[in-house]
């Protein structure tokens, strides 16, 4: 118990903790002390490409490459660096550039792909960090990493730190909500994600994200039987109220009184889901921002698209994950695909959250879990090649609060290979992200097994200042 | 109980509207904080002499041990407060702890500074608060007592403690239950009454409600010990044994799927099996940890043994490709060692990973040495997404078992005879080999000659051959002989074999060098691209030698080596294959220089159609951008699935050529073995029969196997003594140090004669001189019955941990277990037959200022239940429970899509088909467990992943999981059933809410509630009338048919009841 919740108690005496405990039912306050200074922002949208995008076609031009084709490395730049067992059988490791065209836009002058021709557009709202690095070299791992500070399953997770310190904005909806965009290329090559990337770890269950659903119930359970009304519904739940407070005169558990008021919060959550989930109360404007995909349940705009209306209904952190990135054959072909998916609708986010006045005080962020390599993994033809894993850098961007638009953070060799300027680090780039919502990294912390867990881990961690206005 | 969060509990205090609830329960526990750990605000907290093991470690162990602990890499100033030497050390500055003598003491003097030199000091973020400052200096004062940490003495069975109300303890628990109640003067509630309590006692026995005969029977049962025969006739039931295995799978991590990645359905489900089978027969506590960590490693070990050590296999597992076996094998044998750690020594071992332990005397050494014994396991790091990843060990069906033992009898026993028979070979050897032995292999389909100019031996005679392009004849391991050598891309193309088809049995050996610095290596393939490539391929690949089959459209069967069996690159090796011509995976077997092969396989797999093709036959060639050379001294190809003896005679195939015309005396040992087994093989009636009888018997074993199923288990190595490397920072690709196998060195050690293994390491567990085991144990147990641990944090008797709430008790119940044989039935009857036990959960507004959350037990247990009882409930309930005891997993309703949202598309847990008919009603346990998308109505209450060893389940209260009680088609369909069960049972609307309240509840509804319910069904039947097609549509849910001539209306309207009374308070709480 750290010292103001202490505080307050010692404040309240011995008086009727039950009054207390009812009065914090309908409160949204998050744990006592945090934030630990202003905050930038309230809420975060983070757009996870699982797989791994590769940085070499997104957003880290390496035009010198073009002359290196076919060439092998030099082991000056790989410096005999771990590989994944996919490669490290090979016996040459051919230079592959990027078959597609890179060009300047926007005041900043940023280097994007063709492959984002949206996302171009948006330069001046976002911050590019190129010199992004992990420790993992395979995807498990390393999205376990990106996502809980920790490669072995068992941390909670961004959303669940955040949502553990800073609580509720909403009566009813989940603080915390997940969702799985689909991807369209049958070629891509899909890893696998799962609950763990959701779950509190060793903070309480309450914490876990709540996945969102394109497909049957968009929560779990959430809608009644067929052929039981909302009426019905409320005439059940009058009858369980009144009967459980007979429960309650008779063993007076404190925890029945909480079982009623569960139930009615169950109750209003089925209200407030189908309104969330209906998108034909959508004008005709947002497809046109976001395309046509976004009418399409389950596609990646469709998920931004909710995504801005969980934040709008005060969600404090959404979680949308897109598929199909493990690029490590026929880049040429899937990649523009997996680009295509969610280009248009994640500047379309950004765009809309500015239009509503939204994007002073939510934070976007796009990014995959770690890099690819420059040499190819298989068969090198000037039309087509592979990517393998590569922790040594990526690049991601960030939007919003609190974040300089139009910087480019961050430099690699002119292999892509190794960081050579400001290197940013999972954890600093985790670090940054608390540091938006105003919690400095290194305070916020959970006593699990004796020690103080935090998300950034025992090794050092600094916010990237450079990417802060 | 300290003024302090710790654990699980601690910080978060004020919540999201969203879980509110849960906040509420700790809010209670924070008042009880208040009051009993800080002495504050309490008017009957008088000022008892400081305690130091419950009040004065935790705040050392808090606020110092940091950098005052036992981890020497962050310890300051070379002071310790862990230890009595450090904390009383007389430094240059004075005494740290005088004792009797605050002022005087170093630690106080810091402690309470108001300037630089106060301690803890700002920068790490800990702060001792004025209450805990005050504690330590009355501890001082009063003389400073120091015990070493209670849970690293052995337990002693303590006086059971004398009481006021001496007339209320029926056993020792109950006194020192009492003894607590009266300390904070309280007193107990009365018994519950008789209906409560059979419910109470049958859901935590058995995990299911009790019929209604079976109450009404305790009911009017007038006997004395009424009650001590029903807690006997709960725990004879089968169910027992499945309630206990739950939470024991918990903390085994037990789950259907490798958990990582793909993320592939795994055979497991006998171990399961096994677990409750070990509860229903009372197989004593030491029994059961022996054979889960051990039972290979028991002389003769039997079948059931076996399966049992698939508590060690439960971990989750990772085929993903590109991973280093290092850094998967270090995760693996810290899962075991942090499992280990957990249920049986209530200590967090994993904290030593990174360094020694900041709070309790375990040292990173510690830690390494415990995962050594797990790191000799024949397993390999990659599951391969097969579901029977070796070792596995072959479960017959029930009423295959005789005969399966029967035949492996048989087997023994022809190998024994074959033994004799080889013994006694030479002597006729010598006279065969004197007349014209025949040197002649018999059945040879083809043979490189590679003597002279290459030619190839067909059975149709010889053919010259071509080299192909970068292919050279050069050196082989044999003078006089030649190898073929290939280049890059070197390849040598010979006539392909057409008769090697699916149902012709063959076998393929190979003498051939594996290049320097390679992984891989194709030493001979037969497929035609025109036909999706349909063949087979011999190669080396991850330095082991397989087999690949593909039959039609591409699709193929792979059989390897096991990783145990990798190759040394820049080696001459010999490998071959039979294959038995049944298309079956099970029908290949792999050897490497003359020994079989451990296999790794899917059994299951067969040839997809024929792989049957022309040709051509090509040598060497991988056909791959980036694949070696190598070369190929001997090839052969024969007919017949080759046995270990034929592989071994192929491979001495070189020199027993050489043999050919020289005196038997002359031959070397090689020669003489290849030339024993020519003649045993083809010359020798009585060897040849008994080969035949050997090979006659696997087509029977096989149907027996195809017929039952695979368990994953343990198995030991037997190259090399346990051992692992201290890993620096944890970094698998750090080694430091080696370390034999050991246990902690904060515990009494192994005693001399114990086995440093697996074996040893278990009985160590169970020695009467172990601290802990009982003790954790027990508490577990406290915990499944009374909700919460005496010592709450159930995984964790360290420092950090919360001291029990009752130490003497513990102590007790741990020594009694002990004493009892670790009966564990015995040992749930003494608790459930406890008076504290039958107590009414009534609160009183006194109880539940001073003991709030029942931890001190001043009334009857009482809280919300696990998400798999509450279906069993709903099931049995209803009616609808199905099926015996035990059997594969099943997949019951499930939201579409829970799966499919995360899987990944090639696995084959991606696609959930719901199951049919009675595996929809089986109980919960038996629920199929896919580790990355737990089931979902499990997962909403609490259920844990399955990933890692969980000794403590959660209980919160969501809004979600009042949706999965009210809404899931298991409870909408269950409530239907049961209101169907009222209407068939006839009366009035009256006598039909009684049926169904007396199948949930146990009891009739009183008056008050009468009215209520009588209430609802009238609103739900005049929204059911007036909407007759909502009532079709909701007694339509779920795949078992309401009756055709029912009342729809009438039934839909009860449904909504039965729906109403199941997700009552007191239907969800035990």
């Amino acid at each position: 118990m750290n010292e103001l919740t202490r505080r307050r108690f010692f404040s309240k005496g011995a008086q009727g903790f039950g009054a207390l405990a009812l009065s914090q039912l309908a409160s949204a306050e998050g744990l006592g002390g945090l934030p630990h200074f202003a905050p930038k922002v309230k809420r975060a949208i983070y757009l996870h490409m699982v797989g791994a995008p590769p940085q070499l076609e997104t957003f880290d031009y390496k035009p010198k490459m073009k002359e290196w084709f076919d060439k092998d490395l030099p082991d000056s730049i790989r410096q005999g660096q771990r590989l994944t067992t996919m490669t490290s059988g090979q016996s040459r490791f051919p230079i592959a550039p990027s078959v597609f065209d890179f060009k300047q836009h926007g005041q900043s002058g940023a280097w994007v792909s063709e492959l984002l021709p949206h996302t171009a557009k948006m330069v001046d709202d976002i911050a590019i960090i190129r010199s992004m690095h992990t420790e993992a070299i395979n995807h498990e791992p390393a999205i376990t990493f990106m996502q809980t500070g920790f490669m072995i399953a068992g941390k909670p997770c961004i959303g669940s730190w955040i949502a553990y310190g800073l609580g509720s904005m909403n009566k009813d909806l989940p603080t915390f909500v997940v969702l799985n965009a689909s991807h369209t290329h049958p070629r891509a090559n899909v890893q696998a994600i799962s609950a763990r990337l959701w779950s509190s770890g060793f903070l309480s269950g309450q914490y876990s994200g709540v996945a969102l659903r394109a497909a049957g119930d968009a929560v779990l359970y959430i809608n009644n039987p067929d052929g039981v009304t909302r009426e019905v519904r409320r005439t059940m739940l009058d009858g369980v109220s009144a009967l459980n407070g007979m429960e309650h005169e008779r063993w007076l558990d404190p925890e029945t009184r909480v079982r009623i008021e569960q139930y009615e919060m169950a109750f209003r959550m089925q209200a407030s889901v189908p309104e969330l989930t209906a998108l034909d109360k959508e004008p005709e404007s947002t497809y046109a921002l976001y395309g046509e995909d976004a009418r399409k349940s389950g596609t990646f705009a469709y998920s931004a698209l909710m995504a801005r209306r969980l934040v709008e209904r005060g969600v404090r952190f959404v979680q949308i994950y897109h598929r199909g990135w493990d690029v490590h054959g026929n880049l040429p072909e899937v990649l523009p695909s997996q680009c295509k998916d969610v280009d248009q609708a994640s500047w379309a986010l950004v765009q809309d959250l500015k239009q509503r006045g939204m994007l002073d005080d939510t934070l976007v962020v796009w990014g995959g879990e770690f890099g690819r390599t420059i040499y190819s993994q298989g068969k090198l033809t000037p039309k087509d090649y592979g990517r393998d894993h590569h922790p040594r850098c990526f690049s991601l961007w960030l939007a919003g609060g609190g974040i300089k638009g139009g910087t480019v953070y961050g430099e690699t060799d002119e292999f892509s290979y190794n960081i050579v300027k400001e290197p940013v680090h999972v954890r600093d780039f985790q670090a940054t992200l608390l540091q938006q919502f105003g919690i400095d990294h290194s305070r916020f912390t959970y006593k699990y097994q004796g020690l103080d867990q935090k998300l950034t881990g025992v090794e050092k961690a600094a916010v990237v200042k450079g990417i802060l206005a | 109980m300290a003024g302090r969060g710790r654990g699980h509990e601690s910080g978060r205090q004020f919540g999201l509207y969203w879980t509110a609830i849960w906040v509420f329960k700790k809010m209670r526990f924070t008042t009880v904080l208040v009051f009993a750990g800080l002495g504050f605000a309490c008017p009957l907290a008088a000022a008892p002499k400081v305690d130091f093991q419950r009040e004065v470690r935790p705040i050392l162990s808090d606020g110092c041990f940091l950098c005052h602990g036992p981890d020497k890499s962050t310890r300051m100033v070379n002071l310790r407060l862990d230890i009595k030497d450090g904390a009383f050390a007389t430094r240059k500055m004075g005494q740290v702890v005088a004792p009797g003598n605050s002022k005087k003491s170093l630690l106080y003097q810091r402690i309470s500074a108001t300037d630089g030199r106060k301690m803890p000091p700002e920068y790490s973020h800990k702060k001792l608060s004025a209450q805990q400052i005050d504690t330590l200096r009355r501890w001082i004062d009063e003389g400073a007592e120091w015990k070493e940490h209670w849970a690293y003495r052995a337990p002693v069975r303590p006086a059971e403690p004398v009481m006021k109300r001496g007339d209320w303890a029926r056993n020792a628990i109950d006194r020192f239950v009492l003894a607590k109640i009266e300390e904070r003067g309280l007193q107990p509630a009365r018994e519950a009454g008789r209906r409560s309590l059979i419910r109470r006692v049958s859901l935590d026995l058995t995990g299911l409600p009790p019929t209604v005969e079976e109450v009404e029977r305790f009911v009017n049962d007038s006997s004395p010990d009424a009650y001590e025969q029903l807690v006997d006739r709960l725990m004879a039931s089968p169910r027992w044994g499945e309630h206990r295995g739950r939470y024991w799978l918990d903390a085994a991590r037990y789950g259907d799927t490798h958990g990582i990645h793909i993320d592939n359905y795994r055979d497991i489900w006998p171990y399961r099996d096994w677990v409750i089978q070990a509860f229903n027969r009372n197989m004593p506590f030491d029994k059961f940890t022996i054979e889960q960590l051990a039972g290979d490693l028991l002389p003769e070990p039997t079948t059931e043994q076996r399966i049992a050590t698939g508590f060690q296999r439960c971990n989750p597992t990772t085929n993903e490709a590109g991973v280093i076996i290092d850094e998967v094998e270090a995760m693996y044998a810290k899962d075991r060692a942090d499992t280990v750690g957990a249920v049986w020594l209530g200590m967090t071992v994993g904290c030593a990973t990174c360094h020694d332990h900041k709070f309790d005397a375990i040292k990173q050494t510690d830690f390494y040495a415990l995962t050594a014994f797990f790191r000799n396991s024949t397993q390999h790091a990659m599951d391969g997404n097969i579901s029977d990843t070796p070792p596995v060990v072959v479960v017959p069906a029930k009423e295959d078992r005789a005969r399966w033992d029967t035949l492996a009898a048989r087997e023994k026993e022809l190998i024994r005879e074959m033994a004799a028979v080889r013994s006694e070979a030479d002597g006729k050897l010598a006279s065969w080999a004197a007349g014209e032995r025949k040197q002649a292999w018999g059945g040879e389909l083809l043979a490189l000659d590679l003597k002279g100019a290459i030619r190839v031996k067909r059975a149709e005679g010889m053919a010259a051959a071509d080299f192909g392009e970068g292919v050279a004849l050069g050196g082989s391991p044999w003078p006089g002989r030649m190898a073929l050598h290939f280049d890059k891309k070197g390849v040598m193309e010979l006539p392909g074999l057409a008769e090697l088809e699916v149902k012709k049995a063959f076998s393929v050996g190979a003498w051939f060098y594996l290049p320097q610095g390679e992984e891989s290596f194709t030493i001979v393939t037969m497929q035609d691209a025109k036909q999706k490539g349909r063949g087979w391929s011999f190669q080396v690949s991850g330095r082991v030698p397989g087999v690949r089959f593909y039959g039609d459209e591409g699709k193929s069967i792979e059989i390897r080596a096991g990783h145990l069996d990798q190759l040394t690159p820049g080696t001459w090796n010999h490998a071959a294959f039979s294959y038995d011509g049944t298309g079956e995976a099970l029908g290949v077997r792999v050897f490497i220089n003359g020994a079989e092969a451990r296999t790794q396989r899917k059994a299951t797999a067969k040839v997809e159609g024929d792989f049957a093709n022309s040709g051509p036959l090509k040598l060497g060639n991988p056909g791959k951008a980036f694949d070696p050379g190598g070369a190929i001294a001997d090839l052969r190809v024969v007919e017949g699935a080759a046995g270990a003896e034929q592989a071994r005679l192929m491979m001495l195939w070189p020199v027993v050529e050489e043999a050919r015309g020289r005196g038997l005396a002359e031959l070397s040992a090689d020669e003489r073995e290849g030339l024993r087994l020519l003649y045993l093989l083809n010359e020798d009636a009585g060897y040849k029969r008994l080969i035949g009888e050997l090979a006659a018997l696997e087509p029977e074993r096989r149907a027996i196997r195809r017929r039952g199923t695979v368990s994953l288990v343990m198995e030991e190595r037997q190259d090399q003594k346990p051992f692992a490397h201290l890993l620096n920072r944890g970094m698998y690709d750090q080694p430091r140090e080696k370390l034999d196998a050991n246990t902690p060195s904060a515990l009494p050690p192994m005693a001399a004669g114990l086995p440093r293994n697996r074996l040893g390491l278990a009985q160590w567990l169970m020695d009467e001189g172990n601290p802990v085991t009982a003790r954790v144990t027990v508490n577990r147990f406290w915990q499944e019955v009374f909700g919460t641990g005496l010592v709450k944090t159930t995984d964790d008797f360290g420092a950090q941990g919360e001291p029990p709430a009752n130490q003497e008790l513990l102590d007790w119940l741990a020594v009694e277990f002990r004493e009892s044989g670790w009966d564990v039935k015995k040992f749930f009857k003494l608790m459930v037959t406890s008076a504290a036990y039958r107590q009414e959960a009534r609160a009183t507004e006194e109880k539940l200022e001073k003991d709030p959350d029942n931890r001190l037990l001043s009334r009857g247990p009482r809280y919300r239940m696990d998400g798999e009882m509450l279906r069993d409930q709903a099931l049995a309930a209803s009616g609808l429970l199905a099926g015996g005891i035990g059997g594969p997993s099943v997949k019951p309703y499930q939201p579409a899509g829970v799966w499919e949202a995360v899987a990944m598309k090639e696995s084959d847990t991606r696609i959930y088909k719901q199951d049919e008919g009675e595996a929809l009603y089986r109980r919960s346990m038996y629920t199929l467990w896919k580790r990355s998308a737990p089931p979902a109505s499990m997962d909403i209450f609490n259920a844990p992943s399955r990933e890692t060893c969980t000794v403590r389940r959660e209980r919160t209260n969501t809004p979600l999981q009042a949706l999965v009680t009210m809404n899931d088609p298991q409870f909408v369909e269950a409530a239907r059933v049961l209101a169907e069960g009222s209407m068939m049972a006839g009366g009035d609307v009256e006598t039909r809410t009684g049926y169904m309240a007396a199948r949930l509840l146990g009891r009739g509804l009183e008056e008050r509630e009468k009215a209520v319910v009588r209430e609802s069904y009238r609103a739900f039947l005049r929204h059911y009338d007036s909407a007759p097609d909502d009532a079709r549509k909701l007694v339509g849910v779920g795949e078992r048919k309401a009756a055709a001539d029912v009342a729809v209306a009438e039934l839909a309207a009860l449904t909504m009841v039965a729906n109403q009374l199941m997700n009552l308070d007191e239907v969800l709480v035990k």
